[in-house]
């Protein structure tokens, strides 16, 4: 093994030294696996071309389309509350951006995200993701307390983060320590009016910002920070430092897939203000992880849900009948005709648009009130043994490089209870394609062979550990592109009169995304699940 | 070894009479060539006993020192047609020189200055390759100017070199190694290239130029050689000393850890990354004082699990108790229990415990262990390393301690080595206020281990009422009752501290016990 990596990186570096210009050569040897879940299927319908004709037909009570977090928590909250007239179609990705992946490493297998990764504490208004966690064993007890005991495999293990700055690793991601007193006092200036907002309930009682944000405080002095994009509403209030500047910038593209010139001060705010969950064994902030990431919340969902009321496939076309809901489904078996009395549109809502051909009759004209959707990378590398770190800044659990393009990378064996670190590991590295209007970047994406993805994907490891060290360790690396990673939050989107419309939908078509929320996290994913079961097992 | 380059011909000038001197020149390359691949293969194994991955270092070592040989070659074209013979002496003498003191210096270097060693060490191997990159070319190039047949001058040369390497290549691994050690393998190898140095520079002592300035400065060289060669075994030792402070007398690096011991008289020392884990002195005290407070007082104890303590002297305390019917022991790296069960020394310390019947070796990970096994033992004893990383500090954390706790019967009891209440008082307060948390009352107490200093441990059962005993069934050395007794009284300076447990998300022990080492005037 040492041998193989010695000499792949001796190859490396001849090569590297020998042809500066070709760079895919350095990845030598090293198998790159693309994954574009959803890509076929979702070009096929913008491509309108005929429909299959179905031969065979289904009859349910509720239809669930998409098995996003969305779409598992509709189908849990129908099974826990005892009814089972309802089927999954899983759509084209199962557990869409809660999905994970395998490395299967001489020293075991290796899970991995290749989606989002983590859960900050609940809010109390998370009711269900409360109870949720509460049936995984992930809270161990009051579950609906101000401070739940949450179990310890859950919560980040120290150290959780830190941030490489001017040639070192600190701890933490806002370098505080290391700028000039001006900027350092922003910071503090910034933390403190973000502690206050988190604090501050509006003229009808509601928290200013909350999770879910649908619960959030109507007034309209709030709403009006939505026409104004973060960056501006940073400049207006005299926040200039460049390090709060590049830290805020890593924020959005993390959280939202865009820098804060994209999106709205509403939503900017909304990320810092909105975290209100207390634990009683950790610190404010403190975040939940598991070494798949999200798909460990994604499975608990699933298992609760008979396998009989699950099936692969995903929808064509969805027509509302006399009766109910027509819906044409495509899976291994061939095309097939679902019919429901209700059904749960919990797909993306771009996919949406191709796939009911009067969503606008729903009050949601595509070509007005679509968001805007970020491209993302998720790359996972199985590593041979950890690269070396410095003694006094040891390895973390997410680690970022300061002003970077990439958004850091995450270690899916950071949560291992071991005695010593294991043979191999998986580092997971994220990249939001936030340099350019994400329609290009798809079309540069869509254009770029393996090793251009790898590069993209690599930029921060390589950044930490130089090209040498990097390619010596990875065995095999595992690239999940989306395209239409998640919704970006630009201005207008809070009272966007589309998404308000979907989210009141209430007849025999219901809605339930996180793109309903205009950006994707768990949490509004599930408030829109939930809200969807409870309306369709109503009637 | 080395492919030279073909040197141009150049005038036959000043041929001798006789063909003596030609024939020592030969004989130089022989010695040359020896010399050369000598101070390779010292760089290598010193490199691969150091630092581990032999593979690696024995590749990199030699892909530098060829690659250094070649600049060496292409910058003996630049030496003058008329220095080439004192050039080739001057660079004996170098050779001789930074060749012979490598790995005495490598290895001083080792010991007191960790940080730049490698680089050091990839200098030091690339200057020499340089320099005997020039060696032969050099030789090739006095013998040209004196010898007509080109074809047979590249034969015997070459002939010689390439016999020089074979007699090391034998000779190094067989008999200098072992019998005379790097150090001083180093210096005689030097002393070689400066005997090539001075006999050349007797035989043409016409034509050299500053004759006498050569002679001296080789015979200086040569001098401080010979006292290298003496003292190197001393020097050796220092180093040694500097690292481990004795005479190592067993050293590997293993993929977990590197391992060695250490003797000094009749004190066998053991050290795994530098630090000390038991001086055959006074181990009885710490391992009396981990196993019998516990055992004595569980009759009907049947199994026990040693988690951590490859060296098996935990378990050969535990298996005095005749009651113990089982004993596994779940240690990370084979190298240690293979190093504890077979080498007959060392074997010895621990009575053979590691062979015994009773006992079962596994080698795993022991949080692994724990979550993919379901045996229920009557006492468990923890005993790992001090808690210096966050790596190290999950093994110490309430979840390891919940998850301990459901490998433990109902009466059964948890041993837990929780560093020194002297010196570390909020890391050992820590581990007791982090087993209260998890579920365990605790029954924290200390025992005087001259080697480590005052040294604590916390017993931990599932329910309360523990009392220490006043008797033990088996022989001991260090306990009885009067010792016992005062082991789990704290005295004033000693006192619980008021600390946070360990959680992972936190990791406090780890914090605590940097801080309180730091605080440790050493």
């Amino acid at each position: 093994m040492e041998r193989r990596g010695f000499l792949r990186a001796s190859g490396a570096a001849g090569l590297g030294l020998a042809l500066p210009a070709c760079r895919g050569l350095a990845h030598l040897g090293i198998p790159i696996h693309i994954r574009q879940p959803g890509l076929a299927e979702g070009h096929r319908l913008r491509d309108a071309g005929p429909l299959p004709v179905p031969t065979r037909e289904i009859r349910t009570g509720v239809a669930i389309l998409g098995s996003g977090v969305a779409g598992l928590t509709a189908a849990w909250r129908l099974a826990r509350d005892g009814y089972d007239d309802f089927l999954l179609i899983d759509g084209p990705e199962p557990d869409g951006n809660a999905a994970a992946g395998r490395f299967d490493s001489p020293s075991g297998p290796l899970p991995h995200p290749r989606g989002a990764h983590y859960l900050p504490l609940p809010s109390m208004e998370s009711r269900g993701v409360r109870e949720l966690l509460f049936e995984l064993g992930v809270i161990e007890a009051e579950p609906f307390s101000e401070r739940p005991r949450f179990s310890e495999a859950a919560l980040v293990h120290a150290p959780d983060e830190r941030l490489f700055f001017d040639g070192a690793w600190h701890e933490g991601l806002l370098p505080t320590e290391q700028v000039n007193a001006d900027e350092a006092g922003q910071h503090r200036r910034f933390l403190a009016e973000m502690a206050a907002l988190t604090r501050r309930r509006g003229s009808d009682g509601r928290r200013l910002f909350c999770v879910p944000k649908a619960l959030s405080s109507t007034d309209a002095e709030w709403h009006q920070l939505d026409t104004l994009s973060f960056r501006d509403w940073l400049t207006a209030r005299a926040y200039s430092a460049p390090s709060l500047h590049t830290w805020l910038d890593y924020v959005c593209r993390d959280e939202y897939g865009a820098g804060p010139e994209h999106v709205s001060a509403w939503a900017g705010l909304h990320y810092f203000a909105s975290r209100g969950g207390h634990a009683a064994n950790a610190a404010d902030g403190t975040l939940l992880t598991w070494p798949e990431g999200l798909a460990f919340l994604a499975r608990g969902l699933r298992s609760r849900v008979p396998p009989a009321r699950q099936q692969p496939g995903y929808a064509l076309r969805i027509d509302e009948t006399r009766e109910g809901v027509a819906i044409l489904c495509q899976n291994a078996a061939g095309p097939f005709l679902l019919h429901a009395r209700r059904a749960i549109c919990a797909m993306p809502l771009h996919v949406a648009a191709r796939v009911i051909p009067h969503l606008r009759d729903y009050g949601f004209d595509p070509a007005r009130h679509l968001p805007a959707q970020a491209p993302w990378l998720v790359a996972n590398f199985l590593l041979d043994g950890f690269p070396t770190e410095p003694v006094e800044s040891p390895l973390a659990w997410d680690n970022v490089i300061h002003g970077s393009p990439g958004l850091g990378w995450v270690v899916s064996t950071h949560q291992w209870l071991r005695a010593a670190k294991p043979a191999h590991t998986v580092f997971t590295a994220y990249r939001a394609l936030a340099d350019q209007a994400p329609a290009d970047a798809r079309q540069r994406l869509l254009a770029m062979r393996p090793d251009e993805l790898l590069e993209l994907a690599a930029v921060d490891l390589k950044q930490a550990y130089g090209a040498l060290e990097l390619w010596r360790r990875t065995q095999a690396v595992d690239i999940t592109v989306r395209g239409h990673g998640m919704a970006i939050p630009g201005c207008g989107s809070l009272n966007d009169p589309g998404l308000a419309a979907l989210q009141a939908a209430d007849g025999r078509l219901l809605f339930a995304h996180a793109d309903l929320s205009g950006y994707s996290v768990f949490e509004e994913a599930s408030w829109w699940g939930e809200r969807a079961a409870r309306l369709a097992a109503t009637r | 070894m080395s492919a030279p380059r073909i040197p141009p011909a150049t005038p036959a000038s000043t041929r001798p009479a006789s063909g003596l001197p030609d024939r020592l020149l030969i004989l130089s390359v022989f010695v040359v060539a020896s010399c050369g691949l000598a101070y390779e293969l010292i760089a290598g194994a010193l490199s691969s006993y150091l630092l581990g991955d032999s593979v690696l270092q024995f590749s990199s070592i030699i892909g530098c020192y060829l690659f250094a040989m070649g600049v060496g070659s292409h910058l003996s074209k630049y030496v003058d047609d008329r220095d080439v013979l004192a050039r080739f002496i001057d660079i004996e003498l170098l050779v001789g020189l930074i060749g012979g003191m490598s790995a005495t210096l490598l290895f001083l270097l080792f010991a007191w200055m960790a940080a730049p060693f490698r680089s050091a060490l990839y200098a030091l191997v690339f200057l020499l390759g340089v320099l005997v990159g020039m060696e032969i070319p050099l030789v090739m190039r006095v013998l040209h100017s004196r010898q007509a047949s080109f074809s047979e001058l590249v034969s015997r040369v070459l002939t010689f070199d390439y016999l020089g390497a074979l007699a090391v290549s034998l000779l190094f691994p067989l008999v200098l190694a072992p019998k005379l050690g790097l150090s001083r393998t180093g210096f005689l190898f030097g002393m070689a290239n400066v005997a090539v140095a001075l006999w050349t520079l007797w035989y043409y002592r016409r034509e050299i130029p500053r004759l006498r300035s050569r002679l001296t400065r080789g015979a200086l060289v040569m001098a401080f050689l010979a006292g290298g060669l003496a003292v190197s075994e001393k020097l050796t030792h220092w180093a040694e000393r500097g690292l481990f402070g004795d005479e190592v007398i067993f050293a590997t690096t293993t993929p977990y850890q590197r391992i060695a011991v250490t003797r000094w008289k009749d004190d066998t020392r053991l050290h795994i990354n530098g630090n000390l884990q038991f001086s055959s002195r006074d181990e009885h005290r710490y391992h009396e004082a981990l196993v019998h407070p516990a055992l004595q007082t569980l009759p009907w104890a049947r199994s026990v699990l040693v988690l951590g303590g490859g060296d098996g002297l935990a378990v050969r305390e535990v298996l005095r108790h005749a009651q113990v019917e089982r004993v596994t022991l779940v240690d990370l790296d084979p190298a240690m229990t293979d190093l504890f069960t077979r080498n007959e020394y060392l074997s010895g310390l621990n009575g053979q415990a590691l062979s015994n019947p009773r006992v079962t070796v596994i080698n795993a990970d022991a949080g692994q262990w724990l979550e993919t096994h379901s045996e229920v033992f009557d006492l468990i004893i923890a005993d790992f390393p001090d808690p210096s990383s966050f790596g190290l500090g999950k093994l110490y954390s309430v979840p390891m301690y919940r998850l301990m706790a459901k490998h433990l019967s109902a009466r059964g009891a948890l041993v837990v080595q929780s560093t020194s209440p002297w010196f570390a008082p909020r890391s050992f307060w820590c581990i007791d206020a982090t087993l209260r948390e998890a579920g365990f009352h605790t029954h924290p107490y200390h025992a005087h281990v001259p080697s480590f200093g005052e040294w604590g441990f916390n017993l931990a059962t599932r329910q309360p009422g523990y009392t220490p005993p006043t008797a033990y069934s088996v022989p001991t050395r260090y306990l009885d009752a009067e010792t016992t007794r005062l082991m789990f009284q704290f005295p004033a300076d000693m006192q619980r501290l008021p600390v946070d447990p360990n959680h992972l998300n936190d990791q406090r022990l780890v914090h605590y016990f940097q801080q309180d080492w730091n605080n440790v005037v050493r």
